[in-house]
């Protein structure tokens, strides 16, 4: 039944048919049956295995072989762990994947609706079951996902609206995530020449082992802009993938941003799909990996129509018993003539015992187009280092400076200043948790 | 001050510097003048501990330490400044955040407190003014895009904002126009005083008018062949090293 180099997945469907039930909104028959549906088709294909080509840096098989329990409610109480303090704006809070009412704060604007997931299952069924059926479903993770999911909000922009301030969603968890698989599910729609801001922390403990998986589907209208800002600092053990689907429309501009600092296993990816005239897609990207800290970026540029444009850049910094893998897929269509798409990967690697995989994929079938790529993996300047320690720093100060401006070249672009120190603050100390060692 | 013997040095597996001798005091200006490849950088490497710069043979004691234990970072701590032959490119760190990282590690070093931001920002700005360096390019990333004369402008300003006891100048005057070069030598002549001492290396008598020497000396094939008052350097632009009777490196 599992389809070739795919892991079973039972034990996922084992803990489905005992709790299955008990997961949000099985009061509703539709929510049940589409559960069911998902699980089925999940279970057509089960968990891609590492002979997988896009999965070859990124073993599952702990999920497929630990028992990853459901979690099925969780407690109301008040947990802001991991918020950012000075961003204003909307604070929706997930504790172990579950809406966390009691510490988030919603605030109203005309043209903005902003909701959690379950509360839009049971309002707006209709509309919920129309975005939730016409999800065609690319991998059998997202499947899962739709089986499994806890909670997750959604956000409505309509036509010409500009949010006030950006939206913080924050993901933390408590002792009860031990040994579960946590699925979030979250839908965005930014309406024609309007303009959306969201902030998304993923935070947990060291001690707990969980899975956590977080899908965003995301719909960028004519003229319209969105851009999503993560922050990743799951517990040592963690095993976390988030997903981001996204349609951009003529016109309009997708940026995506991220900071993989945590987990055992981190799998982020981005599929843009480019299908309107002039679209502009912009992902941004550091990871920061030791210790056992895996990270994996995926990303699938589809270049739908013409004159569009993508440019990624993502930096990898290793250090002793860390790996990371970028895998950067660009597929421009026939059609999609005068696309320019662009994609740098650099990666640093402070030790011996540290790796880094880079792994760029063209598929262009258009013929006048401008492409480019280039993926580095190399150790610090040595001159560099050297310049530095002799006007006085020491080994960590220049190590710290220099892997500083490796990777703050990601996100001199932001313009939220709260924002874009907070992630430079975090890599630092990153880097300065390396030295107390 | 500094104190040189019998330093045998070799990198990359080839023996460049085979028995050097050399003594600074306090105070004294020192030129080493010498042809091409006679190892002059290595020197200044040896003396402030640049890695792949093997000492084999011989020491290097400064203000009674020995320091060649000591890390490169370590000795810039003891007050050691060294402008490089060729100041190398850092990109994406400003050279104002470099120069406080630098001014405030020297300070730990010494077990002093980190300089105030505004009493930083009031030195670097003097200091600039001092060496007629266009406060914009404090902003800029360390040495990115400045042409051959602005780097070592910028080294000169690095060494006055980190006031050494001891500098060595590796061909500081190379590249600089006639106006640079005496704002230069400016600042090379605000650090004489009787505590502080220079090495300063150079291929042209011209600096030597504005920095006299109290002694010159002449490097070839990894030793001091030739030592003698400013006069010395006078005599070597006339007759050139082969007029006084010195070899050519023979590599
Ligand atoms: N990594 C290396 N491997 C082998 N030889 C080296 C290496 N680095 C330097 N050398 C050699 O050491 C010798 C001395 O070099 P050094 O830079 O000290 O000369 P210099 O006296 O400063 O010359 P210049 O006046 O041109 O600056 C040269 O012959 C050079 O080629
Ligand atoms: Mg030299």
């Amino acid at each position: 039944m599992t389809a070739k180099n795919h892991l079973g997945g039972l034990k996922f469907k084992a803990q489905f048919d005992l709790w299955g039930n008990s997961l949000p909104r099985s009061e509703l028959d539709w929510v049940v049956k589409l559960r069911h549906e998902s699980m089925a088709k999940f279970l057509q294909f089960g968990l891609p295995g590492p002979k997988v080509e896009a999965w070859k840096y990124t073993n599952l098989g702990q999920l497929n072989s630990g028992n990853y329990e459901l979690i099925t409610s969780a407690d109301n109480v008040v947990n802001e762990m991991g918020l950012l303090e000075n961003l204003k704006g909307s604070k929706v809070i997930f504790t172990d994947g579950f809406y966390n009412k009691a510490s988030s704060t919603i605030e109203s604007q005309n043209g903005v609706k902003l909701l959690s997931l379950n509360d839009y299952l049971k309002d707006f069924p209709e509309a919920a079951q129309k975005i939730l059926n016409k999800n065609d479903d690319d991998s059998s993770l997202q499947s899962l996902n739709t089986a499994l999911m806890t909670g997750g909000y959604v956000l409505f922009v309509d036509k010409n609206t500009t949010l006030t301030a950006p939206i913080q969603i924050l993901h933390n968890t408590t002792t009860s995530s031990e040994n579960k698989s946590i699925a979030t599910k979250c839908f965005i729609d930014v309406q024609e020449n309007s303009f959306a801001q969201i902030v998304e922390i993923f935070i947990g403990a060291d001690e707990q082992n969980y899975w956590r998986h977080h899908v965003t589907e995301a719909i960028v209208s004519e003229n319209a802009v969105l851009e999503i800002y993560q922050i990743q600092e799951e517990g040592k053990k963690a095993i976390h993938t988030a997903d981001t689907h996204v349609d951009v429309g003529q016109r309009a501009n997708f940026k995506h941003y991220s900071l993989n600092l945590g987990g055992k296993i981190s799998r982020t990816e981005i599929k843009p799909t480019l299908k309107g005239l002039q679209a502009n897609v912009d992902l941004r990207g550091a990871f920061l990996g030791r210790n056992g800290n895996a990270h994996d970026v995926f990303t699938h540029m589809k270049h739908l129509c013409p004159e569009g444009t993508s440019d990624q850049i993502y930096r990898g910094v290793l250090d002793k018993g860390g790996k990371s893998s970028f895998q950067g897929k660009v597929y421009v269509a026939k059609d999609a003539q005068l696309t320019n798409a662009d994609q740098s990967n650099k990666n640093l690697i402070l030790d011996r015992n540290a790796e880094a995989n880079s792994k760029p994929e063209l598929l262009i079938y258009a013929d006048d187009v401008k492409c480019s790529h280039g993926a580095t993996v190399g150790e610090l300047d040595a001159d560099a280092l050297y310049y530095l320690k002799s006007r006085g720093l020491d080994q960590n100060a220049a190590t710290a400076l220099l892997v500083e401006a490796f990777v703050s070249e990601v996100y001199e672009e932001i313009k939220l200043e709260p924002l874009r120190s907070k992630y430079l603050e975090l890599a630092l100390n990153w880097l300065s948790k390396e030295h107390k060692k | 001050m500094l104190e040189i013997k019998n330093l045998h040095v070799e990198v990359g597996g080839q023996k460049i510097l085979k028995g050097l001798n050399l003594n600074i005091n306090d105070g004294e200006v020192h030129a080493i003048m010498g042809p091409n490849g006679a190892g002059k950088s290595t020197l200044s490497y040896a003396i402030c501990g640049k890695p792949g710069y093997e000492i084999t043979e011989g020491s290097v004691t400064f203000k009674g330490k020995n320091f060649l234990e000591l890390e490169a970072s370590e000795r810039a701590g003891e007050g050691v400044f060294l402008g490089f032959q060729y100041p190398v490119e850092i990109p994406g760190v400003s050279n104002i955040n470099f120069l406080r990282a630098a001014i405030n590690s020297v300070r730990k070093y010494r077990n002093e407190g980190e300089l105030a931001a505004g009493d930083f920002l009031k030195l670097i700005r003097s200091k600039a003014a001092e060496l007629e360096m266009d406060p914009e390019m404090l902003k800029r990333a360390v040495n990115v895009g400045f042409s051959g004369g602005e780097k070592k402008r910028n080294e000169m300003v690095q060494m006055s904002m980190l006031d050494p006891i001891f500098a060595v100048l590796d061909e500081t005057d190379s590249g600089l126009d006639i106006d640079a070069l005496r704002i230069v030598a400016d600042g090379i002549n605000r650090m004489r005083c009787p505590e502080k001492s220079i090495l300063v290396i150079t291929h042209y008598q011209r600096l030597l008018d504005y920095v006299v020497p109290d002694f010159v000396h002449v490097l070839a094939n990894g030793k001091i062949v030739k030592s003698g008052d400013k006069s010395l350097a006078i005599r070597l632009e006339k007759e050139g090293y082969a007029g006084l009777g010195i070899e050519e490196n023979v590599a």
